[in-house]
């Protein structure tokens, strides 16, 4: 999902820079004094998921749980994803600085996506809840999946095959991805509920 | 006490113990097991690409793989003039992601210093830098190019042979043989070399991560504490 350096046009980097950049400014914004705390250990999170290997595929896939920022920060999860990803980027070599905006659009468009498009079934108590969490943790890595095919097509890349293979090597990390949301939304609505707050506002 | 007599009932009727939310506790724990154990089992670098060249003769041979060790199966090699960015061969690697080509001419004249990217598709891109000294005496020893100026001093070197002539092809194959078994020596050190030359991501730098991540919220934090208490 790391798009490495080198590999897109300037223009698709000015693009997803200055979407970035928007997104952050939106999320820092929206973040209140109280959710710093929680904006802080879901970046932490993120920035480790990467390290943990899904040993499937060919490649070898890694946990993204950018569904898991949105469902928990909606919008404060681009700054999250943001510096998760500078650090990524000098600590690992994971992309590279010149592709960190477009990384960041493809990451956290998807959290912030799905925050809306799943908050009703959220909300509701019992199953509902429970498909939304595991839809939530899916769909956001689909998406990104998606947007990323999307940003290589300027590479020249076709874009209906490389969507093609993104889906198909994706679709063990959605499986696994929405359960992780799953069960971390259900402990977290069991253990804290007053985390999920920005859900009901 | 009352903790004691919930348990006491629990064991006595099974059913009931299925019902009640407490095995959450274990599947949670057995969640972060499991995710502990992805953490600590691999290398942890999947996504990127080495690619690593070496010249024997007149070939050069790449292989491609993703770290820690999988094959980058057709993926796109492109060679290029590190200075000018032309385009000097370009194919795909083969299911062991290995690509070999024989060295451009206009490279071995213009002594380039050879950039091969290897796009190994989704945004995967890795690449290798390949010096002109580090093919370039082997193109010098391949047949048809212009004989190394060395080789006439050697074979002048050389005090009054009966024939002057074989003793500089003698000192010509000589040095080719030499080459070439050196070439096969060195080969797998060449890639260790290459192996090491990739940073592995350590704990080092998981931990220092967190406290950056740590850092900064709190720097953001204390401001924001400022400005509340500023208003």
């Amino acid at each position: 999902m790391h798009i490495s350096e080198g590999v897109l046009s300037p223009a698709v980097l000015a693009g997803g820079a200055g979407l970035a950049v928007l997104g952050t400014a939106i999320g820092l914004k929206k973040m209140d004094y109280e959710a710093i705390p929680r904006v802080a250990i879901l970046s932490a999170a993120f920035f480790v998921a990467s390290l943990i290997r899904v040993p499937v595929g060919p490649v070898g896939l890694h946990l993204v749980l950018n569904g898991l920022l949105g469902l928990l920060l909606g919008w404060a999860a681009v700054p999250a994803i943001l510096i998760a990803l500078v650090l990524q980027a000098l600590l690992f070599q994971f992309g590279g600085l010149t592709v960190l905006g477009v990384n960041t659009v493809i990451m956290a468009a998807p959290a912030v996506f799905c925050f809306y498009a799943y908050r009703p079934l959220l909300r509701r108590p019992g199953k509902p809840a429970a498909v939304g969490a595991f839809a939530c943790g899916a769909s956001a890595i689909l998406l990104s999946g998606l947007l990323a095919a999307g940003a290589l097509i300027t590479t020249g890349e076709a874009f209906l095959q490389v969507a093609e293979l993104a889906l198909a090597a994706h679709i063990p990390v959605m499986i696994i991805e929405g359960i992780i949301t799953l069960f971390i939304f259900r402990f977290i609505k069991k253990v804290r509920p007053e985390m999920l707050e920005g859900m009901y506002e | 006490m009352n903790k004691f007599q919930v348990r006491r009932v629990r064991f006595t009727h099974p059913k009931w113990l299925a019902k009640k939310p407490r095995i959450w506790n274990y599947q949670v724990l057995g969640f972060f097991l499991f995710l502990a154990l992805g953490l600590f089992d691999s290398p942890a670098l999947a996504h990127r690409v080495l690619v690593f060249a070496h010249a024997t003769g007149d070939t050069i041979h790449t292989e491609s793989k993703f770290v820690p060790d999988s094959p980058v199966r057709q993926g796109r090699v492109q060679v290029s003039d590190q200075k000018t960015g032309q385009v000097l061969v370009s194919g795909k690697t083969d299911e062991k992601g290995k690509f070999s080509f024989k060295i451009p001419s206009d490279a071995a004249a213009q002594k380039m210093d050879l950039k091969i990217v290897v796009a190994a598709g989704q945004g995967h891109q890795g690449e290798w830098l390949l010096k002109a000294a580090a093919y370039l005496p082997e193109a010098k020893a391949a047949p048809g190019a212009t004989p190394p100026p060395s080789s006439p001093a050697a074979s002048a070197s050389i005090p009054a042979a009966p024939g002057a002539k074989t003793a500089a092809v003698d000192t010509h194959l000589l040095e080719t043989t030499v080459n070439q078994a050196l070439e096969r020596q060195l080969a797998p050190i060449n890639k260790q070399l290459a192996e090491l030359a990739v940073r592995r991501t350590s704990l080092t730098d998981i931990i220092g991560g967190f406290g950056y991540i740590l850092g900064f919220f709190g720097i953001w934090a204390y401001f924001q504490s400022k400005r509340k208490k500023d208003s």
